[in-house]
Formats: structure tokens, sequence, C-alpha cells
């Protein structure tokens, strides 16, 4: 499962609205989608396997599944209709969940821990729910074994080494390993094979399960967020007691430290 | 499983949910200290409404934590308890709040946006056909009992308001740092209702081979954080960084780059995709404010920029400027603070 986004490094701020100016930005493979295409690959390149990649998406999106085939995936489905526009975590979770049952087959779905774009890290959970599979998140090591994967979860308070029978979903931390290059001469054959596009008619979807009207929840309102407000004093390193006062003062730092 | 969730969400009767519920999650014996910010909004929000707080709680043995849960104010403590749930494991808990949203229908439903918290988050949201509102920093009710479940979006520029209309309970998660830990209220009354749940095998599939704990660094936790940029030239500057953050009680933190050249470990990192801190002071010393960096640290109170360059972006967003090599910056706002000290107490001697 990959989600094409704006690149956020080329994302800039718009300082009078202050939101995020998009239009200028290209649009990528979600960075830890790329991660997850990779441990994927390695899975292929140990014990050989078959790898389609499914984006939900405007057709501009077929570039991003392009991207995946020349790094080395099989097939690319763009899932692309219009009643898909819109759709919160819960239809994005039952289209993906209903092209993974389509497919048929499938023993380990590789998604990423979350976005750079609207980053609800809900996707991956939410597919393995509908499709009865179990689930490893924040996986940062995976591997494979005579139908087990055993993957290394990237938790607060300590790393948790776990062992899961297939068919599983697995989310892969982000820059947790380092994606290979896309290939030249694959990324030739990725578009002589082209994208298949799947449209609601194709999952046996309707249109009141997806997109907008599919969706439980919805945005109200968007209100830039006050920032607090700062003194932009320049202080010399002779003046620098001035600084110790005010933190003395504002209860923020103690006489002589701790 | 796939074909008997398709049948769209049935819209549900909101009259029947009643009450707020948070899912505590904890190691041990001790409560994570975000399940604790979760009771304590979680009751602000119920309260707020005259509802009750309930609260579930899993594991082996939950007896200690289940009454600590009440003595911080929790109206109802649901407790389930299998030798099968000592480790977390997503399949088995997911299922048992299922089944406890199922019984007890709370209008809210929250969780902690940790890792584990989210693992869970929206798999109960789906089981439980709703929608979910994730890692929000700002929650309210109505009158009409609406969650008003807000998230900041855009770089943290902009804040959604996300509402789920039809669909119950309303979910969210919430994220760590963000509330005010609940405190312990004396004489609070509280109800625990303890189940024995026997778990169906094939919801422990997963083995937990080993846990291998890491000194995690809470920075979210810390009222002060001093951090280091690209401009601290090497792993050596974090010393004496360190040396400042221990002689005010603060934590160290990091830009993203010197975590990549691992000249500090991840968990230091604040930003886009490190964490997200509302310290009441933050130092930066030798980075720039990029955006990504800026995101996880804007809503310092006092913000202390040290860097060579007097027109670095994050001067834009600081209260004090000391356009200075690190290296002799700051050992002379250590040596102001510890002589600041001593001055004042000189005086008083005086005095
Ligand atoms: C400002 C804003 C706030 C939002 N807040 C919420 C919210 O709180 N709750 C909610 O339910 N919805 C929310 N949404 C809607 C949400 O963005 C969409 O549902 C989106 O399709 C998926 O969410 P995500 O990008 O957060 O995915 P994540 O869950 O962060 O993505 C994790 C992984 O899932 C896979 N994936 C995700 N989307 C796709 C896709 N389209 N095709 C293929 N693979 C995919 C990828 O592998 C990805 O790495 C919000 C949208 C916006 C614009
Ligand atoms: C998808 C994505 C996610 C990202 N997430 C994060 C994130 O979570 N957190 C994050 O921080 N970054 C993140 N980044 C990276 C971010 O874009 C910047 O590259 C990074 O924040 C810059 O770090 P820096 O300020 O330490 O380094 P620089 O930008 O190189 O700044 C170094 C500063 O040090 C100053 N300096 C140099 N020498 C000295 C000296 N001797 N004394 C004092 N000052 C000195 C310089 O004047 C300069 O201002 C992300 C990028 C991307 C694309």
């Amino acid at each position: 499962m990959i989600k094409q986004v704006p690149d956020s490094s080329e994302v800039e701020i718009d300082p009078v609205k202050m939101t995020l100016n998009r239009t200028k930005a290209r649009n990528v493979v979600n960075a830890a989608d790329l991660n997850a295409l990779e441990y994927a690959l390695r899975i292929k390149d140990k014990v050989g396997a078959n790898i389609t990649v499914i984006s939900m998406g405007p057709p501009m999106a077929d570039a991003a599944i392009i991207e995946c085939m020349a790094r080395g995936a099989d097939r690319g489905i763009l899932i692309t209709d219009r009643a898909f526009a819109g759709a919160d975590t819960y239809p994005t979770g039952l289209t993906l969940a209903a092209t993974i049952t389509k497919l048929g087959n499938v023993d380990i779905v590789f998604g990423g821990d979350e976005t750079t774009d609207s980053s609800t890290g809900h996707v991956g959970p939410g597919v393995a729910e509908f499709l009865g599979f179990d689930q490893i998140t924040y996986a940062k090591e995976v591997d494979y074994e005579d139908g087990y994967v055993i993957a290394t979860r990237d938790l607060e308070d300590g790393d948790e080494i776990v062992k899961v029978p297939t068919p599983v979903v697995i989310t892969v931390l982000l820059n947790s390993n380092i994606p290979r290059h896309q290939s030249l001469r694959k990324k030739i054959d990725a578009i002589r094979k082209g994208v298949e596009s799947w449209g609601i008619n194709e999952l046996g979807l309707k249109p009141e399960w997806v997109g907008l009207r599919g969706s439980p929840t919805i945005v109200r309102s968007m209100k830039a967020i006050k920032e607090p407000e700062h003194l932009h004093k320049t202080v010399t390193l002779d003046k620098i007691d001035d600084i110790v006062a005010d933190l003395v003062s504002k209860n923020i730092i103690k006489v002589g430290g701790k | 499983m796939m074909v008997g969730l398709i049948n769209a969400i049935p819209v549900a009767n909101k009259d029947e949910y009643k009450n707020v519920g948070v899912y505590i999650e904890h190691r041990g014996d001790e409560i994570k200290r975000s399940s604790l910010e979760m009771i304590g909004i979680g009751k602000q929000l119920a309260r707020k409404i005259n509802e009750k707080l309930l609260c579930v709680v899993i594991g082996d043995k939950v007896d200690g934590i289940a009454k600590e849960v009440g003595e911080y104010g929790c109206d109802i403590v649901l407790a389930a308890e299998s030798p099968d749930l000592a480790e977390y494991r997503t399949m088995p808990y997911a299922q048992i709040i299922g089944d406890y949203i199922a019984e007890y229908k709370p209008n809210i439903f929250l969780l902690a946006a940790t890792r584990n918290g989210r693992d869970l988050a929206s798999r109960i949201a789906v089981k439980e056909r709703t929608g979910i509102t994730a890692d929000c920093t700002v929650l309210d009710v109505d009158e009409n009992r609406t969650l008003l479940a807000n998230r900041p979006t855009y770089g943290e520029s902009t804040l959604a308001e996300i509402l789920c209309r039809n669909h119950r309970p309303q979910m969210a998660t919430a994220r760590p740092g963000t509330f005010t830990p609940a405190e312990k209220e004396k004489d609070h009354k509280y109800e625990i209702v303890k189940k024995k749940v026997n778990v169906d095998k094939n919801m422990l599939k997963k083995q937990i081979i080993k846990f291998i704990p890491k000194k995690a660094t809470d920075l979210t936790a810390a009222k002060i954080v001093v951090a280091g940029g690209l401009g601290l030239g090497g792993p050596d500057g974090f010393k004496l960084l360190q040396d400042l953050a221990d002689l005010i009680g603060g934590a160290v933190g990091s830009s993203r780059p010197p975590v990549d050249l691992g000249w500090i470990t991840r968990d230091h990192q604040v930003g886009q995709t490190g964490q997200a801190v509302r310290p009441d002071l933050y130092v930066a010393v030798g980075i720039s404010g990029k955006p990504q960096h800026v995101a996880g640290m804007k809503f310092s109170k006092v913000i202390i920029s040290i860097n060579k360059d007097p027109n670095a972006e994050i001067n834009k967003i600081s209260d004090y400027i000391i356009v200075e090599d690190y290296r002799k910056a700051v050992p002379a706002l250590i040596d102001a603070i510890k002589n600041f000290g001593k001055q004042k107490v000189a005086e008083a001697q005086k005095a």
C-alpha cells in the first residue's frame, strides 16, 4: 500500500495565511512506504515473491506506482474513482482491504507507519481489522522464514521482537532501511506494462460505503493556531544575566540551578 | 470478516450511548504517564456533562492498577484479567475493548496516541464501526454531548476540528504530553468491575520473543529542553548541553541531522518526525530552525537561540537570541546561572 503525498521538504509555509503551500511541491511516494517496499523486496530476494503495489488516489498517482515498479515491484494497481474522494481512514481502510481481498492469496500486506501529509497512522491497523489479519506496527527490522514474519517493533520504551504467522499486515517505521534505487530497465518495463486501474465496480463496493459518503468523520473547521508571542531580544554575553533573571522571575529555573 | 463489515456503517442510536471511556496503558505495575493524561482529560469531559468516567485496564494481574485508576478519579474501572494477557497483543486487546464498548456503550472513547495506543485505536474504530480522530491536542464536548476533536495539521499551523456525527462511540487519540496528568483524589468513590477472560487461542498467534527495554527519553514530560543541532559539530557538543540541562533540570533534545549522524539517539529528536514538545523553556543550540524542526517545538513558552548566524530562522520565534559560537555561549550561560544564585545568596546574607 503506497500513498502519493506532496514532498514535505518542498512544502512552503504561507507566512500570511500560515497554511502550507502545497501547490509548489512535487508529488512523491510517502517516504515510509519506500521503506515498506524495501522490506518486501528483501523478502522477494530471499524466498521469491510476487509484489503488487496498490494505491488509492487520483489518476496522477500512477506515477508513484510506476516508481515502485521501477524499484522492483511486479504489478501496480491504482484504485481510482470519483466516489473514493474525501475518504477518511475508515473507507480508506475498507477500500484497500477490498482490493487486497480481490487480489487474493496475499500473505503480507506492507504499508508505512504513517504518511507525511495527514499522518494519522490509522490506515494499516484499519485494513488489518477489515481483513481479520494480525498486525505488526512500527516495524524496523523485518524478516520472513517458513510462513512466519519476525520483526522488531520500535516502541517508546523498548524494542519488541515478535514472530507472527502470515497473513499479516506490517506497517514499517520511517527511515528503518535504505530503499534501493530505481532501475532504468525496470522503469521502462513498468511503463510498458502500465498501471491497472480499478474503480468502485471492480471492487464490488457501493458509493455510500466509500469516499466522503462512507466517512464517519467530517472536518468541521480549520483555524490558524495562535502561537506564543516572543520577545526577539538579541543579548550579548555580558548581558546574559538578564536572561537568567527573567527565567528565575518566571519560575522556570531556580536560583543557582536545579 | 470482510463481508460482514462491508455492509456500510450503521448509524448509531445516540441516546443509548453515555459516559466517557478511556483505555489505560501500563507496563507491569506502572501506569503510563500518557494514560494519566487521558484520565485527566476524560474526567474533565465527563464532569462537564455530568457523566461517568469508565477506564479499561487489561493484563495478567490488574488489581493494583485498577485500584490506582480509581484513586485517580475514574468512576467505573473495567478490569479484564488473564495470564494470556500479560503482554500486550493487538488481537485480544482489541477484542476485549470492543466487547466492553459493545456492552457499556460509551459516548466517547479515548486512547493515548502512543505507539501501542495507535496500534489499537483504529482497529477498535473499525471493529465498532465508528470514526476516530488522530493525535488530538484540544478535546472538548458541547451541550449536545458531541466530542469536539481538534488536531493540528499542515506542519502544526492549523487546527482542524473533526466531528463524528452519526456513529458511536466518538473516538479520538490524544497526543502524549498535551494534557495535564490526573492527580489522585482523596475519598473518590469508584467501582471496580473485574472479569476473568478466556482468550481465544487464535488471537495468541503473535509470539513476543523478546522485549529489550531502552532508556526512553520522554521529552514531552520535560519542563525544559536543551536541544542541539548540526551546529554542534560533533557528539561532544551534547556533553556541554547535558551539563546545562543537568544544572537546570532539563532534558536534552536534538534536531534530526545529529540523530542521522549517530551523535545522539533518535529518542532525543524533536520535530515533525520526532517528538513534539511544549516546555516552559527551549534552548536551541546550533539549530537553524527549519520548518520540520520548528513544528515540534514552536509552542515552547520561552525560546533561547544560540547561533553564530544572526539571521537564523529560529531567531524569528525566539525570546532571547545569543549570536555567538556555542562553545563560548553555553559555558557563559552555565556560569551566569551558577553565579546568579551565589550573588543572590550573598545579597540575602548581607541583608
Ligand atoms: C487535515 C486532515 C486531517 C485528517 N484527520 C483525519 C482523522 O483524524 N481521522 C480520519 O479518519 N481521517 C482523517 N483525515 C483523512 C485521511 O487523511 C485520509 O483518510 C487518508 O486517506 C489516509 O490517512 P493518512 O494519510 O493519515 O494515512 P496513514 O494511516 O498515516 O497511512 C499509513 C499507511 O497506509 C497506507 N495508505 C494510506 N493511505 C493510502 C492510500 N490512499 N492508498 C494506499 N495506501 C495508503 C500507506 O502505506 C501509508 O504509509 C484527515 C485529512 C486531512 C486533510
Ligand atoms: C520529511 C522530513 C522530516 C524531517 N523531520 C525533521 C525532524 O523531525 N526534526 C528536525 O530537526 N529536522 C527534520 N527534518 C530535517 C530538517 O529539514 C532540517 O534539515 C533540520 O532540521 C536541520 O537541522 P539543524 O538546524 O540542526 O542543521 P542546519 O540547518 O545545518 O543548521 C545548523 C545551524 O548551526 C549554526 N551553527 C554552526 N556552527 C555553530 C557554532 N559553532 N555555534 C553556534 N551555531 C552554529 C548555523 O548557523 C546553523 O544555523 C526533516 C526533513 C524532512 C524532509
